[in-house]
């Protein structure tokens, strides 16, 4: 089974909100709903001031809190790593948003359930690549197996050593990112 | 990025859930180790507990979006014995029912209550064990939750607990009060109680939050903003204040005047010290900061 994982390059992203509306789109949100945040900081000092573009998404944490903590048991990691929401037994008690240290996950007041990034499972399935990764004007992102060696995504985390964000937070997160 | 996924309703339950099972474990106590003068507190205590904890429970359902909506779902919710919320689930399925019986045994009320009398010791006994449970998990609820540092912190269950005896003391004597205009100068017996568990509290909340100071940067930034911060207007004048040190200094005055004073100011106390109960649990939630995660 893979394991799936992205990387992301920070340095590369111009903040367009391609991936945002993109997952919007993927996934039926409403606008003022989304799975993924480019968030920015201030880097550097004058002359070689430049803001920094993070893209944020559920980092499909291998052990991970929003999971530990969901009573239903509707939070479930799936055979490909991928944390998931079951939305027949949800409750919408909202435990997991406490939980998760990224704050990462959204409550669909819709449907009375919680959601977030599902890394485009069915796109994924059929032999397909998330809707994030394949929309990047710049080709931030790169998905891949994690456990493959050869995969792009584990060839690019040996060459940067990108990390994880927040790696002491222990959740063991599957999004990394090559920030500088 | 979300804020605080929680609000009021579930500092509501947080609080009631609280003062229920305190008033339990007071009506107990009184009970147990009082003589005859004590038996309108018992009455009051074992009257309150159950209903409290049962509106906090309404408070938590309400807050559930699709669990509110098809109920049925709410049986999924015992599913994860690693969820606080699956614990504390079975928690309150057990100790309501226990808290309505007592009420019905220390009060008469129905043959349900005569039933009861025969097992009094064994409901006190099982009702007491399940009502330390439930004040406590509710404070390891949030103890586990790794989204805010602040909370996690084995001082919170313990600081709870505290909150839950002094606020589930302070529900009962409103209640003795109310329904024993008389009972007044009895009551004095029991602000020494008062005096005890506020102090207690009144501990755990000092090295709660100063302890938070130096435990993560994120813990820091939420005892900052009770201590010196946006919140600490309320922090110290809700909590601190109006919630413990004022009625602390009633309580020592009832104590010693002995049953010489007013009413007015025996059910203020009390009052002020579940305002102080509600307003901790508020300011806990609401300081609450998640990590700096870029
Ligand atoms: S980032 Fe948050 S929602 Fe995603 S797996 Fe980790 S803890 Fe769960
Ligand atoms: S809101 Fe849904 S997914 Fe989240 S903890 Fe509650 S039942 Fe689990």
């Amino acid at each position: 089974m893979p394991r799936y994982g992205i990387a992301i390059d920070s340095t590369k992203c111009v903040g367009c909100h391609s991936c945002r509306v993109a997952c919007q789109n993927q996934n039926s949100l409403e606008s003022n709903e989304t799975f993924n945040w480019i968030k920015h900081r201030d880097r550097g000092r004058y002359p070689s001031y430049y803001k920094e573009f993070i893209p944020l998404q559920c980092n499909h944490c291998e052990n991970a809190p929003c999971q530990r903590v969901c009573p239903t048991g509707a939070t479930y990691t799936s055979k490909e790593g991928v944390v998931l929401v079951n939305p027949k037994t949800c409750v919408g008690c909202k435990y997991c948003m406490e939980a998760c240290p990224y704050k990462m996950r959204i409550i669909d007041h819709r449907r009375g359930i919680v959601e977030k990034c599902r890394l485009c499972i069915e796109l994924v399935r059929d032999g397909g690549t998330p809707a994030c990764v394949t929309t990047c004007p710049t080709q931030v992102r790169i998905f891949g197996d994690l456990d493959d060696p050869k995969s792009a995504v584990s060839i690019f985390i040996a060459k940067t050593g990108a990390q994880p964000l927040r790696p002491d937070l222990g959740t063991i997160p599957k999004i990394f990112y090559k920030r500088s | 990025m979300q804020d605080s996924a929680w609000g009021w309703l579930i500092i509501t339950y947080l609080f009631l859930a609280g003062a229920g099972s305190g008033a339990f474990i007071a009506a107990v106590a009184c009970d147990l180790l009082a003589p005859d003068w004590s038996k309108t507190l018992a009455r009051a205590g074992s009257l309150v507990s159950g209903p409290l904890v049962v509106i906090g429970t309404l408070c938590l359902v309400l807050d559930l979006e699709a669990g509110f909506w098809q109920p049925w779902r709410q049986i999924y919710m015992v599913n994860n014995l690693r969820s606080m919320i699956s614990w504390g689930f079975i928690i309150l399925s057990i100790f309501i029912p226990i808290a309505l019986v007592y009420a019905a045994a220390l009060n008469e009320i129905t043959f349900v209550g005569k039933l009861a009398q025969k097992y009094i010791t064994i409901i006190e006994i099982i009702g007491s064990i399940f009502a330390v449970a439930t004040a406590t998990y509710t404070g390891v609820l949030i103890a586990v939750v790794n989204g805010v540092p602040f909370w996690n912190t084995p001082l919170m269950p313990v600081l709870f607990l505290a909150s839950a005896i002094s606020t589930g003391l302070a529900a009962a004597m409103i209640v003795a009060a109310i329904i024993d205009v008389n009972t007044i100068k009895t009551l004095s017996n029991f602000a020494l109680g008062h005096v005890i568990f506020l102090s207690v509290e009144a501990l755990v909340l000092m090295l709660f939050v100063f302890m938070s100071l130096t435990r993560s940067t994120e813990a820091a930034a939420s005892a900052g903003m009770l201590i010196s911060g946006m919140l600490s207007p309320y922090f110290w004048g809700l909590v601190v204040i109006l919630g413990l040190v004022v009625p602390f200094i009633l309580s020592v005055f009832e104590f010693l005047e002995y049953g010489q004073m007013p009413k007015s100011l025996v059910v203020g106390a009390d009052i002020l010290v579940l305002i102080g109960g509600m307003s901790i649990r508020a300011l806990i939630v609401f300081s609450g900061t998640p990590p700096q995660i870029i």
